[in-house]
């Protein structure tokens, strides 16, 4: 095995740390902010009700308690997910993140479905033609696709498919989900509608859900025609590589057998990492431009609102997602890469 | 084609071709640190001289006159060149005046976040033990919180604004450098001239100062250079959430923000401030790539294939 239990019980232990950190920060940003607190904490409420709710917010921080009682305290709560309940949903915190995690995450696979074989392909193209003019135009397009703003090129799909009158709000529509008696269970509607054998659905689902995905793919895709290219160029000079030429091994073999193979353990640890930013892309698209359900709802709620609590939960929900996805994508390059051990 | 047998040929195209090809890539190359830098120069000029180019000063910094309401949603004409908002401002001047809120946000964050990452490095690559470890701690904290969530929570518990924007992209952008640096630091220190002048008695400071911070800057320089257009993408996200700069602001984030609720009728105000804003970021990353390729001399690397 290329991994070992120390490696993996040492990076549980740094993410917990890394968790509890961010806990820290965000109870910090509460109390060490200008004005009361527990004003803050429920939400900046006005109306006759709005003396009684500072006085419940601020026993509920405990803020008589000394700063390193509550610090502490404050992290438990954290971490046992208890953050009280929202001031919007009036529900506890995680489980409306939880619910609506599922629609960001389904539009981030979908995201990655596009973005990575295209990005390696292009980027693989790219390398073995290199220096000719398709290698350029790759070039370019590469930098062109890193550098587009995500919001920007979803505003222009979104106006191109309304004018069209193309369905592109929303994650389905409802009065044909009705209709046609689809009902969620998993919160991932193209795999629910699928189970259910439910095709006009699942084409509803998908046709709403590709134009966001096709505007946060750019990013993704043009970093990975990038990063292939260059990791196709080291590894066509390795010496194996001019072995097999020597042997005569057949140019179609080396290029896709030998040198796919040597490339993928790189091609999955940035995904790792271009997974975690995408998720920041698709909240600030999902919800803002194309109306959909999601993280991004979630925050913009929060803000009208003024509720921190959801603030702190998405905070902590997204640097685990970072974690959980970065660490994965290292155990897996360590599993598929034989030079590489954990 | 035969193993080595076209060893001199560079880049696979056919031979007669190579000189010509080369020399096109080279023209190639010129190109990109041309245009990055004409991009960014262009964009500095506007910034310094935005009030002298917006036809309506006043309306591009916000300011709606009494008699706007007449030319609401123009499309783009010879007297408003990118057509006029929802307030009937002229588009193009707020666009313009967008620039110098574009270059300030880039200039304060990337500044800020390269003198804080290369400091904290730089010391915790010297002092070791303790210090180290605790700036890797929070290199790597600050690394998994994403900067747009921690500006929600400062704008709901600070209020928005040009320092929440800042604030939070600071915070967050500064562990990036401090980890290339360190990765830099880690060699420098163990050279022998620090050795020797820390035994000459030199204090750690001016060390840090004087031998190792100025033998590790370059390539740091460079990656903020090419990150500035990423800063920038970054900033006016935060903005166009509206959790940034206050409406009504020339900032592109905020003028496609107010463009969204009319983006059927009126795609200019949303399309116009997206183009000067890929444009900007597209030049600074076409700069900092080609500065980074001049400093590496391995990316200019000869490159044959075997077959």
């Amino acid at each position: 095995m290329p991994l070992s239990l120390n490696y993996l019980a040492k990076r549980l232990l740094w993410s917990m740390l890394v968790v509890v950190g961010v806990a820290v920060l965000s109870y910090l940003i509460i109390v060490l902010s200008p004005g009361d607190p527990a004003v803050k904490w429920a939400g900046n409420p006005r109306g006759a009700n709005a003396s009684l709710a500072i006085e419940l917010a601020r026993k509920e921080l405990g803020l008589q308690d000394p700063i390193y009682v509550q610090v502490p305290r404050f992290v438990v709560n954290v971490l046992t997910g208890n953050l009280g309940l929202s001031i919007f949903y009036k529900q506890p915190v995680f489980p409306v993140i939880t619910s609506n995690l599922t629609s960001t995450l389904e539009l981030l696979l979908i995201t990655y479905l596009i973005a990575i074989p295209t990005g390696v392909l292009l980027g693989y193209f790219s390398a073995v033609r290199r220096g000719s003019r398709v290698d350029d135009f790759i070039q370019q397009l590469g930098v062109l696709l890193a550098n587009t703003p995500t919001f920007w090129l979803g505003s222009a799909l979104f106006l191109v498919l309304v004018t069209h009158e193309i369905p592109s709000s929303g994650r389905v529509d409802y009065v044909l989900a009705i209709e046609t008696g689809f009902q969620s269970i998993t919160g991932f509607y193209l795999l629910d509608s699928l189970v259910q054998g439910n095709l006009r659905v699942f084409l509803d689902v998908l046709v709403r859900l590709l134009p966001p995905a096709l505007a946060i793919s750019v990013y993704p895709m043009g970093l990975m025609i990038r990063v292939v290219r260059t990791l196709v160029t080291e590894v066509l000079l390795e010496d194996y590589i001019r072995v097999s030429v020597a042997l005569g091994v057949k140019k179609r073999r080396i290029l896709w057998t030998f040198t796919l193979r040597a490339v993928m353990p790189g091609v999955i640890q940035l995904s790792g990492i271009a997974f975690a930013y995408s998720l920041v892309d698709a909240m600030v698209v999902e919800s803002v431009v194309f109306g959909r359900p999601g993280l991004g709802r979630l925050l913009i709620d929060a803000l009208n609102s003024s509720d921190f609590r959801i603030a702190i939960g998405l905070i902590v929900v997204v640097t685990v997602f970072y974690l959980v996805v970065n660490t994965l994508a290292d155990v897996v390059q360590a599993l598929t890469d034989p030079r590489v051990r954990l | 084609m035969g193993a080595g047998v076209n060893a001199q040929q560079t880049g696979g195209s056919p031979r007669g071709a190579g000189l010509l090809s080369s020399l096109l890539r080279r023209q190639v190359r010129g190109l990109k640190f041309g245009a990055g830098l004409t991009v960014v120069l262009v964009m500095l000029a506007l910034s310094l001289t935005c009030d002298f180019i917006a036809p309506y000063p006043e309306e591009g910094r916000g300011i709606a006159p009494p008699d706007a309401r007449d030319r609401i949603l123009l499309p783009p004409s010879t007297d408003h060149l990118f057509g006029t908002d929802s307030m009937g401002r002229d588009l193009f001047s707020r666009v313009v005046m967008g620039t110098r809120s574009a270059l300030m946000q880039i200039l304060i964050v990337i500044s800020a976040s390269l003198a804080v990452g290369l400091f904290v490095a730089v010391l915790s690559a010297y002092f070791r033990g303790v210090v180290e470890m605790v700036v890797s701690y929070l290199t790597e904290l600050f690394m998994s919180v994403p900067a747009i969530v921690l500006a929600l929570a400062f704008a709901i518990a600070v209020g928005r604004g040009l320092i929440t924007v800042i604030s939070s992209l600071v915070i967050t952008w500064w562990s990036w450098y401090a980890r290339i640096t360190h990765i830099y630091a880690r060699g420098v220190v163990e050279m022998d001239y620090v050795t020797l002048s820390r035994l000459s008695g030199l204090s750690p400071l001016k060390i840090v100062w004087r031998h190792v911070l100025r033998n590790v800057y370059p390539p740091v320089l460079v990656q903020a250079i090419t990150d500035m257009g990423s800063v920038l993408l970054e900033a006016t996200a935060i903005n166009f959430l509206s959790l940034g700069v206050p409406i009504n602001s020339p900032e592109w984030g905020v003028i496609m923000y107010e463009g969204k609720d009319v983006l059927v009728t009126a795609p200019w105000v949303t399309i116009f401030p997206g183009l000067f804003l890929l444009v900007t970021a597209l030049g600074f990353s076409l700069l900092g790539d080609s500065l980074r390729e001049s400093l590496d001399p391995r990316l200019r690397r000869k490159w044959r294939l075997w077959f």
